[in-house]
């Protein structure tokens, strides 16, 4: 779908409208619903209007898991059906909180070695203050799951085994990937590598990554075990796609895009579609939380990448301008090129001589990358919307469809 | 480069033992010319081991090759060649390791999946369970054993390479320029992580959950394993751990056997045999892996003619067990006076642990550990394959 978007957006010529950025930081990529959305058949206005509400809701409160915003903010696009259960709407995290509650010491329980500095290691980042948002997702899809395949209000112990193990590939790879990128810092504290070193650290991922496959294999289901291993190798080819770059600018794109879904939406995908294989025995429904976990996985990390380039770094808990100077072009940088083409040859070098980084980030603050960055989000979030609306109605089929709006909307 | 020298410098590398064959065994013409041979030849020469292992290779129908076709032929191993390449001038540890996987010669032997291959067709099919006729079978070894034979090696590998990162903080002006030892780590670790990707995709296609959670915990085991050899390892001046001979057979137990140990029993489990024969093949697989970790930790010392640079790592077998002889106190002062301005004499420290009792203690525990290998193996039928896990025992118990 992007693909397609992005050589039509290419072969028209048209100037973005001029934005006034927010105070202070650079200004949230609030979407102004740029004019070429308005051929795009598909959009409506009422998410038009949404994105203004959205839009100024958000620079004027940061903190985005308050629920009231959202209460009418469901897109029209994706009403299929009118119902909904007598259940009022929650935050869609308390939702969720309830199937995960003991998450982390559970891991923790999985982590159970007797050698103490490592397991201290391992257990570093299972503090309880991380976003647990892969989690999160993964019990809401199992419970939505279930209802939809016989009613069932439980979840399964195995589905919520997957809660775990998604969280602990997800933190095993970030381990590796903070040596890899030599971060000092992560949620606020040090990383592993830079308090005990780079050796031990990468030993830690690598108990972390067999803890989350003996946790994988006694769930018993070979069908499971095959999908979640797919992640795996997923993740490792992200990051090889990583390494490497392309010199045509139509290939960058495709090859960011392909990078991005195997590097974080490929866990939040597989680990949906577990979840709906061990609830129900519909193939259609397998297909349904995949592509929901996929299109939500892929914008979140769009987002991501828009919040490098828009947020001060005590709020991310990281540095920001991180991806430029690791000689990462993301989404913005890639939209941004179209506008300024001098920036081909920063892109091929990687932004390694001195003073790329900050020219860089001026051309993308100065173009339309945010704001093209955030609109191509916005259409994977509601593809996701209108895939999960297939399911049948409950609450937690609603709490997803506001996990993929908040996707678009967190500011860290 | 001198064999030990490259053996050395490979942690957990199976080394080279040449000790003579058992002459009952049904000896083919060039065995007994080898045999023969043998007596005018020192018996430590590589010749010997190559010869039970390439006999071992005919059995179980082909040589084991690195990794499977599939992975050879991936976009990513070529990436990864062409950044090892990069490495080349520089001192990071994964060029050593690379080396030492690549290089066509006696030296790069992937034991433990030679050793999971004889173990299964040793075994055979299960007479309880008929339900693997319809498996395909080659040389006597089902397809999917022959699978977990090469995901244990890639296991082993990857962990082989993710043991060479280096610590950026320690790093001192000799090792070269920063940058080169970054990129070195960025491409060990995934290496490193391509290689447990591949194995975890190859226990997914197995379809076995058991073999998955017995292997998912090897590489548990491993990895705390390869923790430990970190924190001991030696370094000039550093004093060593105060480890006792128990602590040192868990460690070791953790680093080098339990790969093998478990592999052994997931073979078993693929071919549906009962939790007996399991438990003999994990027994076998243990104590092989133990008395072979020994016997390489016995080289510095056994051997008539070494150079006197030649280092030896403190913590190895017979380094604890003479320490356990001798107590804390005294080795530290031997260590002491071994010490000239402030480096550790290697020669000076090996003829006084010469001198004690650690060495031929540690002979002793290795052929403790033969034998109880060549117990567990006795519960199998006699055939070809179990000969050949004889004499891979008796190869790595054998010092004249």
């Amino acid at each position: 779908m992007a693909s397609r978007w992005w050589r039509w957006r290419h072969g028209c010529s048209w100037k973005p409208e001029a934005r006034s950025l927010g105070s202070g930081c650079p200004g949230r990529a609030g979407p102004s619903g740029p004019r070429a959305a308005a051929a795009a058949a598909d959009v409506t206005r009422a998410q038009v209007s949404y994105f203004n509400l959205v839009k100024s809701l958000t620079s004027a409160f940061p903190i985005m898991y308050s629920i009231s915003r959202f209460h009418h903010t469901t897109p029209a696009a994706c009403c299929c059906s009118k119902t909904r259960s007598g259940e009022r709407y929650t935050d869609p995290f308390k939702l969720g909180w309830r199937d995960l509650k003991g998450l982390y010491e559970d891991i923790r329980k999985e982590l159970f070695i007797s050698t103490t500095e490592l397991k201290e290691m391992s257990e570093y980042y299972f503090d309880g203050k991380g976003k647990a948002f892969r989690p999160i997702i993964v019990v809401l899809m199992a419970r939505a799951c279930n209802i939809h395949h016989n009613n069932s209000r439980d979840v399964q112990a195995s589905q919520r085994t997957i809660a775990l193990i998604a969280e602990m590939i997800h933190t095993a790879s970030l381990v590796h990937d903070d040596v890899i990128d030599h971060a000092s810092s992560r949620r606020g504290k040090h990383t592993v590598n830079k308090i005990w070193g780079e050796k031990k650290a990468v030993l830690a991922g690598d108990l972390i990554l067999s803890a989350a496959s003996m946790a994988l294999a006694r769930t018993g289901n070979t069908t499971v075990i095959s999908i979640l291993t797919q992640v795996i190798e997923d993740l490792v080819r992200g990051e090889f796609l990583q390494l490497g770059s392309k010199e045509n600018e139509n290939e960058r794109f495709a090859h960011y895009l392909e990078k991005t879904f195997k590097k974080t939406a490929s866990l939040i995908a597989n680990s949906c579609k577990a979840v709906s294989v061990l609830g129900c025995p519909d193939p259609v429904v397998h297909e349904i939380a995949y592509q929901y976990g996929r299109n939500v996985g892929i914008a979140f990390q769009l987002i991501d990448d828009v919040l490098d380039f828009t947020s001060c770094s005590d709020q991310m808990g990281k540095p920001t301008s991180a991806d430029l100077k690791l000689g990462l072009a993301t989404g913005p940088v890639l939209f941004a090129c179209q506008q300024f083409p001098e920036m081909n040859a920063m892109i091929m070098r990687r932004f390694s001589l001195p003073g790329d980084v900050d020219r860089a980030r001026q051309y993308v603050l100065q173009s339309d990358g945010v704001q093209q960055t955030t609109y191509l989000a916005q259409r994977y979030s509601h593809e996701a919307v209108r895939e999960i609306s297939k399911l049948r109605p409950s609450p937690e089929r609603e709490a997803l469809i506001q996990l993929s709006e908040i996707v678009l909307t967190r500011d860290k | 480069m001198s064999l030990r020298q490259l053996l050395l410098r490979l942690p957990g590398y199976f080394g080279a033992s040449a000790p003579p064959r058992r002459l009952w065994w049904s000896p083919s013409l060039d065995t007994i010319f080898s045999v023969v041979s043998w007596r005018g030849q020192s018996s430590r020469s590589p010749a010997h081991w190559n010869q039970v292992v390439s006999e071992a290779e005919k059995i179980v129908g082909y040589p084991t090759s690195f990794m499977s076709l599939r992975c050879l032929l991936s976009d990513e191993l070529s990436n990864i060649a062409m950044q090892v390449r990069k490495l080349v001038g520089t001192q990071h540890p994964l060029l050593t390791t690379a080396r030492g996987l690549v290089h066509d010669s006696q030296n790069n032997l992937q034991l433990r999946g030679l050793v999971v291959l004889l173990i299964s067709k040793a075994a055979g099919p299960s007479s309880v369970d008929a339900s693997c006729q319809n498996y395909d079978m080659v040389s006597g070894i089902y397809s999917c054993q022959r699978s977990l034979a090469e995901i244990t090696e890639l296991i082993h590998t990857a962990l082989l390479v993710h043991r060479g990162i280096v610590n950026l903080n320690e790093l001192q002006s000799t090792d070269g320029p920063l940058k080169d030892m970054q990129f070195g780590n960025k491409i060990a670790i995934l290496s490193g992580d391509f290689l447990l990707a591949n194995a975890c995709n190859g226990l997914a296609l197995l379809q076995n959950t058991k073999v998955v959670e017995l292997l998912a915990s090897a590489l548990m085991d491993l990895v705390q394993g390869v923790y430990h050899e970190n924190s001991t390892s030696a370094k000039e001046n550093r004093i060593t751990d105060d480890i006792g001979i128990s602590t040192w057979k868990e460690q070791t137990f953790l680093s080098h056997g339990a790969l093998l140990a478990k592999s052994c029993q997931a073979a078993m489990e693929l071919a549906k045999h009962d939790a007996e024969v399991q438990d003999m093949a994990f027994q076998y697989g243990k104590h092989m892996a133990m008395s072979h970790k020994i016997n390489s930790d016995l080289q510095p010392f056994i051997k008539e003619k070494t150079s006197d640079s030649l280092t030896f790592n403190l913590n190895s077998a017979p380094v604890v067990l003479h320490q356990e002889f001798l107590g804390r106190d005294l080795w530290i002062k031997q260590i002491g006076e071994a010490q000239e301005k402030g480096r550790l004499d290697y020669a000076k420290l090996r003829e006084t642990i010469k001198a004690g009792k650690g060495v031929t203690s540690a002979i002793d525990l290795c052929r403790y550990h033969g034998n109880k290998a060549l117990e567990a193996l006795e519960s199998f039928p006699p055939s070809e394959a179990r000969t050949a896990l004889e004499n891979i025992v008796f190869a790595v118990t054998r010092f004249s």
